[in-house]
């Protein structure tokens, strides 16, 4: 027995010390909501990121060492992120982060990254503050990088799309409770105010209501042509089946989460029509884009991606950061950061290929080019505008 | 007029909703003077299973197994949770015991049947109607149907059955019940079972209107509670009117006031109630002798 129990010692030992050999993985921490009402975008966008670095460890990695995914829920709750953060930053001893869903979370937590110098990749948290927490001069060097469609972009084409392409003069906003929603509903105010316009209508309603009847009766009262939307799916397809109900059928605009397929099935025939900015559609229309959403449905054993947008915007990102490294030569934070914010090499993603996505002064790899307008029809999600779709080619 | 019609007819849906679920509150604290405080996941269990048995039956069959399952679930709620608390004459035991199961049910529909919200089937068509202005989807009707109904059954099986009357006296006076041979333990474990039996039935009906999901119990179940208490927790008729009041005061003050403020009145109702007559509007004040 205590020979066995020696040479089994002496057997780890070398086991250990052989995988000290090979090159040490590269790790990257991973947070998001992968439980609760977000989930549907956290699950995507995590199984988006581990789809590129799987591509990428199988080509044989980033600098010859692997890329090691280090995984947490943040729950979507604020405290929760900066413990992760605290985490993956002390404990884990990430290089970089991808990751955030909720614009509250990453506000929360991005603070710890930035003190440790440590980059992030924000893959979905839309909150135009993001990206500007830490701006120079007051900060010297900000660490907070994105990839998907902040709500400055998104506001200003769910306005371009209300007004300028469908005339509408009347227009009613419906915003959740959250930061999300009321953050949102500030930049919508925002870019209707730039057409001289104000809504004639700007109804609240919390997470969890059930009935919208109030808000839609004081919206059709005002006489309104549209509703503009800034929430989440359940509560956007208690929005669409309560005008249903009321015989009110006027168009839904609203920010990129009435892709969101908690929206699409619980809102049915009622949501179809609907339209919203999207960075990402599920659609082949590139030879990447096939590929992409083919190894999804194949890894994920699903037909329809839970949060298409999340999903590619979490594997663009990885692979954003992987080209970083590489051209950093190595992994420190600071480094990761400077070739981040100056990629000498395209780096193509399925959303874009992207050509210098990030200078010293701008961390947003997505501009207005990138994001089209989607349509809900047949229960899932369209290029609104087939000129789009050809458009990528 | 329109107006005020459609908000008054969306206000009594949504106030037989919670009015359903406080039901069950009552049932318990009128035995045992507990409160089951997993009463909205009680709720989302019986909506939950009932999703997953309705893809394999008839909806109809569907409702009495759902019914079974949370008489079931009930009973060891009050076995586990609340039958030690009284023993031990424990007078804040059950509070935390009930509501740290709720949070295991949760848990456990999460890890079940996901985060996600999820559309139930309506058994009835969706396709809405017009009554005197008011438009409503008939799963709505249903719903206040159902509710009254399901009271309606509850309280004529106390008045008319021999086990219904071994729970009327157990309700009224316990050790009195208790001397008359009435095994009490088995009636308050009764009455829990009564009361997640509603509550389950209750999310069966409600969950094509509300979505089903891990998280529907926890909003419902608060506005109910709320309801339980403006009503009196010993008054059949309580719950009801409760539940029109908070249901009405919602949608009336959401659109003449603001939907920012459409939670405000119910609960500022709430703390009247609490200061003016503290067994509520329907309750009877009951001196305990000490």
């Amino acid at each position: 027995m205590h020979v066995r129990l020696k040479s089994l010692i002496a057997a780890l030992a070398v086991c250990a010390s052989s995988a000290a050999f090979a090159a040490e993985p590269i790790k990257i921490g991973l947070s998001g909501p992968f439980t609760g009402g977000s989930s549907p975008m956290g699950v995507s966008m995590r199984d988006g990121v581990k789809l590129a670095a799987a591509e990428i460890n199988q080509k044989g990695g980033v600098l010859g060492r692997q890329i090691q995914l280090i995984e947490r829920d943040d729950e979507a709750k604020n405290e929760r992120g900066v413990q992760v953060a605290q985490e993956l930053i002390n404990r884990e001893r990430v290089v970089a982060t991808v990751g955030f869903i909720n614009t509250g979370v990453a506000l929360a937590a991005q603070r710890f990254y930035e003190n440790a110098r440590i980059p992030v990749m924000n893959a979905v948290a839309t909150g135009s503050e993001i990206t500007a927490q830490f701006l120079p001069p007051r900060y010297p060097d900000n660490y907070i990088f994105r990839t998907s469609a902040n709500d400055q972009i998104q506001s200003a084409m769910i306005e371009e799309e209300a007004v300028d392409k469908r005339h509408f003069t009347k227009v009613a906003i419906f915003a959740d409770s959250t930061n999300y929603g009321q953050l949102g509903r500030e930049d919508l105010e925002k870019a209707l105010a730039k057409k001289g316009m104000k809504p004639v209508a700007e109804e609240k309603f919390n997470i969890g209501d059930v009935d919208m009847t109030a808000q839609l009766l004081r919206a059709k009262g005002a006489g309104a042509q549209a509703v503009l939307t800034y929430g989440i799916g359940p509560e956007l397809a208690h929005i669409a089946n309560d005008m249903a109900k009321l015989g009110w059928r006027v168009p839904m605009i609203g920010s990129w989460t009435l892709s969101m397929s908690n929206f699409i099935d619980n809102a049915g025939k009622n949501g179809e029509g609907a339209r919203m900015p999207q960075t990402f559609i599920q659609e082949g229309n590139t030879p990447k884009r096939k590929q992409f959403i083919a190894a999804y449905q194949k890894a994920y054993h699903v037909e329809r991606i839970p949060s298409p947008v999340s999903a590619a915007q979490g594997y663009d990102a990885m692979y954003l950061l992987a080209a970083a490294i590489r051209q950093a030569g190595g992994t420190d934070g600071v480094k990761v950061r400077e070739a981040l914010e100056n990629l000498k090499q395209p780096v193509a993603g399925v959303i874009a290929v992207y050509r210098r996505p990030y200078t010293h002064d701008n961390h947003e790899a997505i501009g207005k080019d990138e994001v089209v307008m989607g349509e809900v029809k047949g229960g899932r999600v369209i290029y609104a505008y087939p000129a789009d779709a050809k458009r990528a080619k | 007029m329109d107006v005020l019609s459609q908000l008054l007819g969306s206000g009594v849906a949504v106030g037989m909703i919670y009015a359903v679920i406080a039901f069950g509150y009552q049932l318990t604290f009128a035995t045992s003077r507990t409160l089951n405080f997993g009463q909205g996941e009680a709720l989302m269990l019986g909506a939950l299973v009932g999703l997953s048995l309705v893809g394999h039956m008839n909806y109809w069959l569907m409702l009495p197994i759902v019914m079974l399952f949370g008489a079931v679930q009930g009973a060891v709620v009050e076995r586990v949770a609340v039958r030690p608390a009284i023993k031990s004459k424990s007078e804040f035991g059950w509070i935390m015991a009930t509501i740290a199961l709720g949070i295991i049910f949760k848990n456990v529909a999460e890890n079940i049947w996901g985060h996600d919200q999820l559309p139930f089937p309506s058994p009835v068509s969706q396709t809405p109607f017009t009554v005197l202005g008011v438009h409503m989807v008939p799963m709505q009707v249903m719903v206040i149907g159902g509710a009254l109904l399901m009271m309606l059954a509850v309280e004529l099986f106390n008045r008319r059955s021999i086990y219904g009357k071994a729970f009327v006296a157990t309700a009224s006076d316990l050790d009195a019940a208790g001397l008359m041979g009435i095994n009490t333990n088995l009636v308050i474990t009764f009455s829990y079972a009564l009361s997640s039996m509603t509550a389950a039935f209750a999310g069966v009906l409600v969950a094509p209107i509300t979505l089903a999901g891990a998280e529907m119990g926890a909003v419902l179940g608060l506005k109910a509670f709320a309801v339980a208490i403006i009503g009196g927790l010993n008054s059949g008729v309580g719950v009801i009117v409760g539940g029109l009041i908070l249901g009405i005061a919602e949608t009336t003050t959401a659109y003449y006031i603001s939907t920012g403020y459409k939670d405000v009145p119910g609960l500022v109702l709430l703390l009247l109630v609490l200061a003016v007559k503290p067994a509520g509007l329907f309750g009877k004040t009951v001196i305990k002798k000490v």
